[in-house]
């Protein structure tokens, strides 16, 4: 590097200190990754594919669509530290035509993320590959239909989580007995090479502080566009599990170029009901409340993007009935008030996940 | 300079990582060198269930136990996807193994 001004040489070789000693604790880091390397697992992982895949009606103003998908989830572990995981989306929505007619529609494929991960040591994970953006909470935990308290997705899900392709470092660990922290931080590339891969030329990274005695989270978000408007986008996330009650309280605030908003929804589980007990522990109630605002992108746009062209305000409550963990019945309903008209929303269906092991699982 | 420290810093996370992926497998377990006792045993079970509970149940419902081999793929699954911490998914994984 070149210092050539007299009132900058300071500077510089602050700088090159800084760099030299950023690149030592690098150093440190990366060697002492053995050190603090977790131990093995009491047995050996064996590769899984697992997945969800279900059946849903949806009836928005009235109109039916008929929506089949599966979702298949591969993960194959190497060793002790890495892990290759990738998720697909197949799906099939298909509608009655307006003027009669049998149904049609097209099938969707997607793949949502096909990544490397290597655990380096206790409090870093390096991910390499396709990865769910890191923005809120829905996009990389609530996701999966049999996760998903209610069918409908969030209206700012699309705000900021599109999969990535790049590098992810992320982790956590405790900071106390009472506190955990989480974090991730991402660099995309932009993608356009294939449908399925697209992703935009991002940075941005979430951080997560987690209260395992109350069982609250709180975290905020953040990224960066690095192409085109070059916008900055935010995010708050809070969820919150009361220790009493078999309750799961989620809620995302965002705020990006396209728009902004914010969901808060809360899924009770019946458990605790006197009467009809076998049944109502089975049971669960689950409502959320929504709000989304426009951006600067024309109503067109962000009807493209996969969210709504006006103000929208939304309510929906529904039921859900596990037969078993990994399968469920669901109904909801909700209603949509927006200034390009209201209409309601149904949803019946049916969820489920599956695993099958993909080698012997009798322990070695 | 910097291409030499970055260089450096690579060849050192490659020599770190392939030493560490042909380390010869290891006799002791996560769970097994602290187990002392079935007292102890029991102990960590009942943590293991409070952290399934504060860590799992944030997302979804509690699910039913895997045999062993499939529950270490998932749980070093759900470590990633969840940002679990190193202790609490050994916790985790003795509680749902065990």
């Amino acid at each position: 590097m070149k210092c050539r001004q007299k009132n900058s040489q300071y500077r510089c070789m602050w700088a090159s200190s800084l760099r030299r000693n950023s690149c030592f604790l690098l150093l440190v880091f990366l060697i002492s990754a053995p050190l603090f390397a977790q131990l093995p697992a009491s047995v050996s992982p064996v590769p899984i594919l697992t997945g969800t895949a279900g059946y849903f009606n949806f009836v928005t103003a009235g109109q039916n669509q008929v929506d089949a998908q599966i979702n298949p989830v591969l993960l194959v572990p190497l060793g002790d530290r890495w892990l290759v995981e990738s998720r697909a989306e197949f799906e099939g929505a298909f509608q009655r035509p307006d003027a009669g007619g049998p149904y049609g529609g097209m099938v969707s494929k997607n793949l949502d993320y096909a990544q490397v991960d290597y655990i380096v040591n206790p409090y870093l994970t390096v991910d390499v590959g396709r990865f769910l953006t890191p923005f809120g909470i829905f996009n990389e935990r609530l996701y999966p239909i049999w996760i998903r308290s209610l069918q409908q997705d969030p209206l700012i899900l699309p705000l900021s989580t599109e999969s990535s392709d790049g590098m992810m470092l992320r982790g956590g660990f405790p900071v106390n007995a009472k506190v955990n922290l989480n974090y991730a931080t991402y660099v995309s590339a932009v993608s356009s090479a294939h449908n399925n891969l697209q992703s935009d030329r991002n940075v941005g990274g979430r951080m997560g502080v987690f209260l395992p005695g109350p069982r609250v989270e709180v975290g905020a978000s953040w990224q960066k566009l690095l192409q085109d408007q070059r916008t900055n986008s935010f995010g708050f996330h809070f969820a919150w599990q009361p220790t009493r009650l078999p309750l799961n309280i989620h809620s995302e605030y965002a705020r990006t170029y396209q728009g902004s908003g914010y969901w808060i929804d809360g899924a009770y589980r019946l458990s605790q009901v006197v009467f009809w007990q076998k049944a109502m522990r089975r049971l669960e109630f689950a409502g959320r409340a929504e709000q989304f605002f426009s951006g600067q992108i024309s109503p067109d746009a962000a009807q493209a993007f996969g969210l709504p062209g006006a103000n929208t305000r939304e309510g929906e409550f529904g039921l859900n009935y596990y037969l078993h963990d990994g399968l469920k019945v669901v109904g909801s309903y909700g209603r949509q008030f927006s200034s390009e008209g209201n209409l309601n929303l149904w949803t019946v269906g049916i969820a489920y996940r599956f695993a099958v092991p993909l080698g012997r699982v009798e322990s070695q | 300079m910097k291409f030499k420290c970055l260089a450096t810093i690579w060849l050192l996370t490659l020599i770190s990582a392939i030493g560490m992926a042909s380390a010869p497998p290891r006799t002791h377990t996560a769970t097994e060198p602290a187990v002392r006792s079935a007292a102890e045993a029991d102990a960590m079970r009942l943590e293991g269930e409070k952290r399934f509970r504060a860590n799992c149940g944030r997302c979804h419902a509690a699910p039913q136990k895997f045999p062993p081999r499939m529950m270490a793929t998932i749980v070093r699954h759900m470590r990633v996807r969840a940002t679990i911490t190193d202790e609490d998914m050994r916790l985790v994984l003795f509680y749902m193994t065990q």
